[in-house]
């Protein structure tokens, strides 16, 4: 009971996640089926349709934006700021920070990860773990895109009666930076209105938020 | 221990990934062959339910259509592509383009002459 409350934050995503992908494949193989329909092909089934180019590319490229919004959130914030803010650090904080502000090295602590006290490649692996974790998963899922994207954009064209194309034109084609594009715009704007709006307003006792009380011009305080 | 669990991975992988280009390359030249033989009943038979419905003429059967359209040879495959349920298959004399059904691949177009950036133009289509 206690270990599910401690983790209640990552499970309730975990749910969330699992019933929002397990109604996209649904919705989608519904919308797909119609379309068979409409072209005098044959509906398919929902394990059929979830290992389709057609499912993989839409889960793909939603994936790669989001971890795209997150890999420039934490690697931007390292060295840009937003006075006010409680996502930006203080003005004067800017940059990688030193030694002691990291507690690495000879300021490591009794509690800090055995990697925290290592010296060289560990600890500057360590060090940029999170970033280099979240940006090799948008890559992957970036290039998922491509290849989905792909294989669904030439079914598509061929049931038009058109040639295929080749992976080198698909990556520049139109059709792959209009998927790309519209997503990440929209998670470029969440991650802007995030940035600014928490400036003047409050939501209280979440800590994304500065406490209801704090000033406006407060930087890096949260609830 | 380690080595059967990659061997059955990488299979499971391989053949997951094979496309089968050799059906749909079939398909293709049986249908030619028919058309060739005269066999335009046969042919039909070949064609996607739309691809056959729209064929004909009012007062005319879809066997009229295909002799009175008179497809030149096939020839020899050249070239296929095969993405998901739909394929096109090159010969020497025709490109085809073909939708997998639970019953196999059916002929969709035919007689198809390429348009610049544009669906190709086909003799028989849906």
């Amino acid at each position: 009971m206690r270990w599910l409350k401690e983790n209640s934050l990552a499970l309730a995503f975990l749910i969330m996640f699992l019933l929002a992908v397990g109604g996209q494949a649904v919705a989608g193989m519904m919308e797909f089926n119609d379309q068979q329909l409409a072209e005098g092909a044959e509906p398919v089934s929902l394990l059929h349709y979830v290992a389709s180019s057609a499912y993989a590319v839409n889960v793909a490229e939603n994936w790669q934006s989001e971890y795209l919004q997150f890999f420039l959130f934490i690697m931007l914030t390292v060295w840009l700021v937003q006075k006010g803010s409680p996502e930006s650090k203080q003005p004067h904080m800017a940059g990688a920070e030193s030694d002691k502000d990291q507690q690495i090295g000879r300021y490591a602590g009794d509690h800090s990860p055995r990697w925290a006290r290592a010296r060289g490649f560990r600890l500057w692996l360590f060090s940029n773990s999170l970033g280099l974790v979240m940006g090799t998963i948008f890559l992957l899922s970036w290039l998922a895109q491509s290849v989905a994207g792909q294989a669904a954009y030439n079914a598509e064209r061929l049931g038009d009666l058109r040639d295929p194309v080749s992976w080198g034109s698909y990556i520049t084609s139109p059709e792959f930076w209009d998927r790309s594009l519209q997503n990440w715009q929209s998670e470029l704007l969440a991650v802007l209105s995030m940035v600014v709006l928490s400036i003047y307003l409050r939501q209280r006792g979440s800590p994304e938020s500065k406490p209801v009380g704090a000033a406006h011009t407060a930087t890096g305080v949260e609830g | 221990m380690r080595t059967p669990l990659v061997v059955l991975v990488t299979a499971l992988v391989v053949s997951a990934c094979a496309v089968d280009t050799a059906s749909p390359a079939r398909a293709a030249e049986r249908f030619h062959a028919a058309l060739s033989a005269h066999q335009e009943e046969a042919a039909c038979g070949m064609l996607a339910r739309k691809t056959a419905d729209k064929l004909p003429d009012p007062g005319q059967t879809c066997a009229d259509a295909l002799r009175e359209l008179r497809l030149g040879p096939g020839g020899r495959v050249t070239e296929v592509s095969v993405w998901g349920q739909e394929a096109q298959v090159r010969l020497a004399g025709d490109t085809l383009f073909l939708h997998r059904f639970t019953d196999g691949w059916r002929i969709k177009a035919a007689g198809c002459e390429p348009v610049r950036d544009l669906p190709y133009d086909c003799e028989v289509d849906d």
